[in-house]
């Protein structure tokens, strides 16, 4: 053990060093998240507190890990009182600081996005998440709450002449029609782990102009119609305006 | 003592790390492969997984950083003495007080190792000893919390609850009924002369240093564990974004399969108790609930880092026991869930 400790006793030191870099970074990341409003993108705004606390957190400890290597002597009087933890100080290798520092390499290197038509794998659900919630007038409801008022009723031809007005992005599929698309969102309940993509099916003459993945602010009206293999609540479209991608991409369920 | 022990788990956690390193390259080449194949363009389906895997890490971390700190403020300030004197003796009172005892021992399932051996070379029963092993790393309130945060107050939630203390409480009974407790620990961590924290009376050193140790054993341990927290959160975005859907509905939806499936997957990621319910939400659209309650009910209790852990501790007999009858008992209770939410 005392020969393994001299051996390393010169990377020891730098990478106290690395490790109060290293939790400064973090604390830094998860700051201008906030700031910026990029934490829209991975977690549900509900706990972004959650990620206050973090932030604060990460700073704690990188100053005391600064601290450390800033006063060395110090630490070595704490040695009495935790004798047995002397694995901790020896054991923060460069292995294990670069698989930590990798969540700051992927922020550093790959622009924050939210996830959008490329993470849709295995399609868009025309079933509702959750539990439905208070009951919003029709051109309040989003593409969730359609969905779920969709799944409440008894047929779909109750919803016939019923105004639209909702915002997505395009989903396509070979056996929608050609003149059709869905309309689609991603619902959150906790963050990107449980994202999961659903979606409204919508008709329109010039259907097929509308980029798959493009974000559209769309108004119509209601009607059962064939869509796929089912006779659905079909959004036919009045109005079709293209959009920049909301500030909260997501639907909280 | 634990020098040793913690050292035989360096080595093979520096084994297992090269193991992952080259998972993990192999997984990331994957993201290339699967974007020349299915003609999707890299870049998004590298920033497809970097918003996933952020995601994960983002929401988890602060909980890692709470049991981190909680972590250090036990191994510096509570002495475990004081709250044994209150708790049952007979077998069954033992383990039931055991499977609570992280109540008032917050600890991961890192941590629960060494308090355990601590307990058990204090007398504590061995019923005792053991549920609070198998329980804690759950029964506490940061896993409380970011439970609830992921899967809200429902059947997740309250069955996560039910199957950690039975399955904690009956394995405490069963090895307690057979075991004495000189059977239970290697004898090298039987000693009781030297006390792990005898040097706290020769010396009491000011509540402000205690902290400022606190806070740096914390510092380490975050280190220690995030790098399981890493590796899992990247092997779980890499399956949303490269794995087909239907393929994981296939493995996902039997009622006895999916759940050996998901506790084979917490023993490999070995991922803290504090953050596993971020992962497990990653497969709530695609496996059975009786899954995701194994999941979350089994990792605590045993994975690849703490089974290395027990081994430095306990009797090698004592360790099988330790990793077999938690599996069953799990895969059992995770297949009841399933029949009766109706899975079949």
């Amino acid at each position: 053990m005392t020969a393994a400790r001299h051996k390393r006793e010169e990377p020891v030191d730098i990478s106290a060093w690395a490790k109060s870099l290293i939790l400064f970074g973090m604390g830094i990341y998860l700051t201008l998240l906030i700031l910026t409003g990029n934490l829209d993108n991975y977690i549900n705004q509900r706990f972004a507190w959650l990620v206050v606390v973090g932030a604060l957190l990460f700073f704690v400890l990188g100053l005391t890990a600064l601290n450390r290597s800033l006063n060395p002597e110090r630490s070595d009087h704490d040695h009495h009182h935790h004798d047995h933890d002397h694995h901790h100080h020896y054991h923060i290798t460069w292995d294990i600081l670069l698989v930590v520092a990798f969540p700051l390499l992927l922020a550093v290197l790959i622009p924050s996005r939210s996830l959008g038509i490329e993470a849709v794998n295995g399609g868009v659900s025309l079933n509702p998440v959750g539990v439905a919630g208070v009951t919003r007038s029709p051109l309040d409801r989003n593409i969730l709450d359609w969905l779920r008022e969709f799944d409440r009723a008894s047929t779909p031809a109750q919803f016939n002449g019923t105004p639209v007005d909702v915002i997505g992005f395009v989903y396509r599929e070979p056996i929608h029609p050609e003149n059709g698309f869905m309309l689609a969102r991603f619902t959150m309940s906790c963050c990107v782990a449980d994202a999961f993509p659903i979606g409204m099916p919508v008709i329109a003459d010039d259907a097929g102009e509308y980029a798959a993945g493009g974000w559209l602010r769309l108004r119509g009206e209601l009607k059962a119609s064939t869509f796929g293999a089912d006779i659905l609540p079909v959004v036919f479209a009045d109005s079709i305006e293209r959009i920049d991608e909301p500030r909260q991409p997501y639907l909280y369920p | 003592m634990i020098l040793s022990s913690i050292g035989a788990i360096d080595r093979t956690n520096r084994l297992k790390l090269i193991g992952l390193s080259l998972l993990a390259a192999l997984l990331l080449s994957s993201i290339g492969y699967q974007a020349y194949s299915a003609n999707r363009d890299f870049a998004l389906v590298l920033s497809v997984f970097a918003t996933r895997f952020l995601g994960i890490f983002v929401e988890a971390v602060p909980f890692l950083l709470l049991g981190s700190i909680t972590s250090g403020l036990i191994e510096t300030f509570i002495k475990s003495d004081d709250i044994m004197r209150y708790l049952p003796r007979n077998r069954l009172g033992a383990a039931i007080g055991g499977a609570f005892l992280g109540l008032v021992f917050p600890v991961c399932e890192c941590g629960v190792v060494p308090v355990a051996r601590r307990l058990f070379k204090k007398g504590t029963p061995v019923s005792l000893g053991i549920a609070f092993l198998l329980a804690a790393p759950f029964m506490n309130p940061i896993v409380f919390a970011s439970t609830y945060i992921a899967f809200g107050f429902g059947p997740v939630f309250i069955g996560r609850i039910i199957v950690t203390i039975l399955v904690a409480v009956t394995v405490g009974v069963v090895v307690g009924s057979f075991a004495q407790r000189s059977a239970v620990l290697k004898p090298i961590s039987l000693g009781g002369a030297h006390d792990d924290h005898a040097h706290h009376d020769h010396e009491a050193p000011s509540t402000r240093a205690k902290l400022m140790g606190a806070l740096g054993i914390a510092g380490d341990e975050f280190f220690e564990m995030g790098r399981f927290l890493i590796f899992g959160s990247i092997l779980a975005a890499l399956m949303q974004t490269l794995v087909p859907q239907e393929s994981l509905l296939a493995l996902g939806t039997g009622p006895v399969l999916s759940v050996v499936f998901m506790q084979i997957l917490a023993y490999v990621l070995s991922v803290c108790s504090t953050v596993d319910s971020f992962l497990a939400l990653a497969f709530v659209n695609t496996f059975t609930a009786g899954a995701i309650v194994s999941f979350l009910s089994f990792g605590p209790m045993v994975d690849i880092k703490s089974t290395l852990m027990f081994t430095g501790v306990f009797r090698r007999r004592i360790v099988l026991y330790l990793v077999l009858l938690p599996f069953v008992m799990n895969l059992l209770a995770g297949t009841v869930i399933n029949l009766i939410l109706g899975y079949v």
